[in-house]
């Protein structure tokens, strides 16, 4: 009997393989609209990759990685943070608020402040959730989820009346002084890109090389070993929901201070970085390179998308379809791989 | 006379559990049959066969002589079998007699006739004597009658044979015997009982004859009038093969684990009540039980698994009380706890990160935070090759390793830690024999090099052959302290049945 243990099946394969299907039902629904998919599918590759094209793909993807780091980190636990939304506009508020209202400071200065401002901000507010399940018992899935409203409602309150931009109509703040912008590279790149390549390669370093890494990894695995193994669990908890919710501040921050330079209601929200994120690290089950890796696969696919539907009549909502299809049937897979163990 | 109801070599495998391995019940018209084991020897598997909810994958069931094949359990209940199951499978807001009849109305032109049923239920409980009103609504009756409403439901369908599941599980003594009261009044009028329980004053008082399973296998079957606690004990928790271990007198130290007091509320009840202990270094003391008498929550309150409600556990003179793992496994504690997959290990994780756990903060696996994979890879190892794990490398998952080689990387890993307390948790539950004596082996070994180690073993072959010596808990006491030396069977048969006279 020994002899016949299971093994389950490696998951990379499995992505490249939902990925291929993915694109092989997209095919036949543009087909089936009557569209030309190869035409689609080149304007989707020209769209994320040409050289003019690739500036607004890699501005696409800081955000869509940020947020995937920020659901990647606590699934490498197997702890789940829905609140990304809620953390993120704290974030964006608290880096548009900090240099409007803080005394003025030398350039560079008073973005650093800014970041740093949303980061402990949207780190608090995620610790939050995780206090909510360490000291009340309220799963994490629920407290980050439900703490996400009323933080959009607040920030959306605040722009909307007390400190809103009186001179425009619009609920957003007044414009930012240049010196908290973030400087650019060249066109529309900003040192955000920078700066969330950084993160990226400490999450990447954190899991693979520290023994806080360890730890949280062996959580994910098998929490109560770690829990018999002297991982004191809900401090784990509230720091890596801290770690979690600052990596959205800083997208919040990033997104304010590099390109919209005020913060408008909605604005962070809208483009759903969030929930790309979560499909993100869900589709690498929380291991943070491959997590990386189909973010900026999503993101080349969205902007893409942008370009598609510009180029040709098909919808970009096409390229969501994909993304929706990869993600089915990698659940799939790993279902029924549960169910023959 | 072909017996009421025979079971010849039932087997049922869940995956690669063997859950009953050729199991052979005889149940005679009219007599009370006990079955008896742990959790965990198969009692519920044979129980769901012989009820028709599951299909054995080898055997066969004979009702009076002739072989039935149960499709469902409604096939069984048209044979005349009925179960009262642990948990009421009853509608709370409907009255007796709707419960009693559901499935089974008597008619009268296509409508429920309902005089018809509250008369012939209302008959059924008084022949009985169930004391049952058939117009009260069960969700407002209690535990013990709504048990006898079950009782009813069963009778109502003519059942010749009545599975009890644990049925004194949920009552309160006097509840408890009035249902023994009921049993013999079946049995009386020609019913067939099969009892399931643990517990075994209730086996000697109501059953006619006993059936202990061990391992999912029959242990031993025997006439309650011609048997003994202690026979029927060692057949639950005995093992065919007898231990020897050699070891030489204990070199007692000073003590390194000092339990005073302890208490630990579980549902309401004290699971742990009030227990005091010490555990000196260079002895090993042996915690004998029947599982279930407050073991486990014993053990998960000195690990710090689980904070104690009352009383004072000190590590090498740390007071660890109420403290988290971290801080006991810092005072001195290596713990190889019951559940090795569950527990003792991450399937899923290398042999490597496995091995790691505990030491991944300190050098040589770690400095300031970093870990050095290459000290890692070392450290596993040196570990498999030391306590001889079979595994082709440290890079494997550890989830595909037998059940002995799994324990005993989890005990290289524990043994491994310099701290003075192990506490071994079923050291060699499902481990082979050749492992059994490795580990055997060990443990004297750390012993003599003078560690204080706590065993909690339901092999009580295990905890003698051991122990230099041996704590008896009975409901969440401890009832006597005995030297290992003093200890023989059936003394401690007695203690573990809570019997303290018999055994003086």
């Amino acid at each position: 009997m020994s002899a016949l243990t299971f093994r389950r099946p490696s998951r990379i394969p499995a992505a490249p393989l939902a990925i291929v299907i993915g694109v092989t039902v997209g095919a036949l629904l543009i087909l089936a609209s009557g569209g030309n998919p190869l035409t689609a599918y080149w304007a989707i590759l020209i769209g994320a990759l040409a050289p003019a094209s690739l500036p607004d793909a890699l501005n696409w993807a800081v955000p869509l990685v940020g947020m995937t780091l920020v659901a990647a980190l606590p699934l490498r636990g197997g702890l789940v943070n829905l609140g990304g939304d809620g953390q993120l506009v704290i974030g964006g508020l608290v880096a548009a608020l900090a240099p409007l209202y803080l005394p003025a400071l030398a350039p560079g200065i008073a973005a650093a402040v800014a970041i740093v401002a949303a980061m402990v901000a949207s780190g608090l507010y995620a610790s939050l959730a995780a206090w909510g399940e360490t000291r009340l018992g309220v799963p994490m899935l629920i407290s980050s989820l439900l703490l996400s409203y009323p933080a959009v409602g607040l920030t959306s309150y605040v722009v909307g009346f007390p400190l809103r931009d009186t001179t425009t109509g619009l609920a957003q703040t007044v414009m930012i002084p240049r010196a908290a912008r973030l400087a650019t590279i060249f066109g529309p790149l900003n040192i955000g890109l920078i700066l969330m390549a950084a993160v990226a390669l400490l999450a990447v370093f954190y899991d693979r090389r520290t023994a806080g890494g360890y730890e949280l990894r062996m959580r994910g695995l098998n929490a109560r070993f770690a829990g018999y193994g002297g991982v004191r669990l809900a401090s784990q908890t509230v720091r890596v929901m801290f770690a979690s919710g600052a990596v959205a501040g800083l997208v919040g921050a990033i997104i304010v201070l590099g390109s919209q330079f005020r913060f408008h209601d909605g604005a962070l929200i809208a483009p759903g970085y969030t929930w790309s994120g979560l499909m993100a690290a869900l589709l690498a089950g929380g291991e943070p390179l491959g997590a990386i890796g189909a973010g900026v696969f999503f993101a080349a696919l969205q902007t893409g998308g942008f370009a598609m539907q510009r180029e040709t009549s098909i919808p970009r909502v096409l390229t969501m379809v994909l993304q929706a299809v990869i993600i089915l049937f990698l659940a799939i897979r790993h279902g029924v791989t549960r169910r023959s163990r | 006379m072909a017996p009421e109801l025979a079971a010849i070599g039932i087997v049922k495998r869940y995956g690669s559990l063997v859950a009953n391995d050729h199991v052979d019940l005889a149940v005679e018209r009219g007599e009370v049959h006990v079955v008896m084991g742990e959790n965990g020897a198969g009692k519920s598997t044979l129980m769901s066969i012989l009820y028709g909810m599951q299909a054995p994958d080898e055997g066969r069931i004979l009702l009076l002589g002739s072989e039935v094949r149960y499709r469902s359990a409604l096939d069984a209940i048209a044979e005349g079998v009925s179960m009262v199951h642990q948990a009421f499978k009853l509608f709370n807001s409907l009255t007796v007699w709707e419960n009693v009849v559901y499935g089974c109305e008597p008619q009268r032109a296509g409508f429920v006739d309902r005089a018809a049923a509250i008369t012939k239920v209302g008959a059924l409980a008084q022949r009985y004597h169930l004391g049952v009103d058939p117009s009260a609504i069960v969700g407002r009756l209690s535990v013990g009658v709504r048990q006898r409403v079950e009782i009813l439901k069963a009778l109502h369908r003519d059942a010749r044979i009545l599975i009890l599941d644990e049925p004194t599980a949920v009552l309160t003594p006097q509840e408890r015997d009035a249902l023994l009261a009921v049993i013999r009044n079946l049995t009386a009028s020609g019913r067939t009982v099969i009892f399931v329980t643990h517990k075994l004053h209730e086996a000697m008082a109501i059953g006619d004859r006993v059936t202990v399973l061990r391992d999912g296998r029959v242990a031993a079957s025997m006439t309650t009038k011609e048997t003994s606690p202690s026979e029927i004990i060692r057949a639950m928790i005995g093992r065919a093969v007898n231990l020897m271990v050699e070891k030489g007198p204990a070199k007692l130290g000073a003590a390194v684990l000092k339990v005073d007091s302890l208490t630990v509320q579980r549902a309401g009840r004290p699971a742990v009540d009030r227990v005091s202990l010490a555990v000196r270094a260079g002895e090993i003391v042996g915690i004998a039980g029947v599982a279930g008498n407050g073991q486990t929550e014993l053990i998960e309150a000195l690990t710090g698994l689980l904070p104690p409600d009352q009383g004072r556990v000190e590590i090498a003179g740390h007071d660890v009380t109420r403290r988290d793992v971290e801080q006991h496994r810092r005072a001195g504690l290596a713990y190889i706890p019951e559940d090795r997959a569950a527990t003792g290990a991450a399937p899923e994780a290398s042999a490597a990160d496995n091995l790691a756990m505990g030491y991944h903060r300190a050098p040589p696996l770690a400095r300031r935070g970093l870990l050095d994979h290459r000290a890692l890879a070392a450290h596993a190892r040196r570990l498999i090759a030391r306590f001889g794990v079979r595994i082709g490398s440290e890079a494997d998952e550890v989830g595909s390793l037998s059940g002995g080689n799994l324990q005993k990387l989890v005990v290289a890993r524990e043994l491994s830690h310099e701290g003075p307390l192990l506490i071994a948790e079923q050291p060699t539950r499902g481990v082979d024999v050749g492992a059994t004596e490795f580990i055997h082996r060990l443990l004297i070994a750390e012993r003599d090099k003078g560690r204080a180690i706590l065993l909690v073993s339901a092999e009580l072959s295990e905890i003698m052959a051991l122990s230099d010596r041996i704590l008896v808990m009975f409901e969440g006491r401890v009832l006597a302290d005995v030297p290992g030396t003093e200890a023989d069977e059936e003394t401690l048969g007695f203690l573990m049945a809570g019997r303290i006279r018999e055994a003086a």
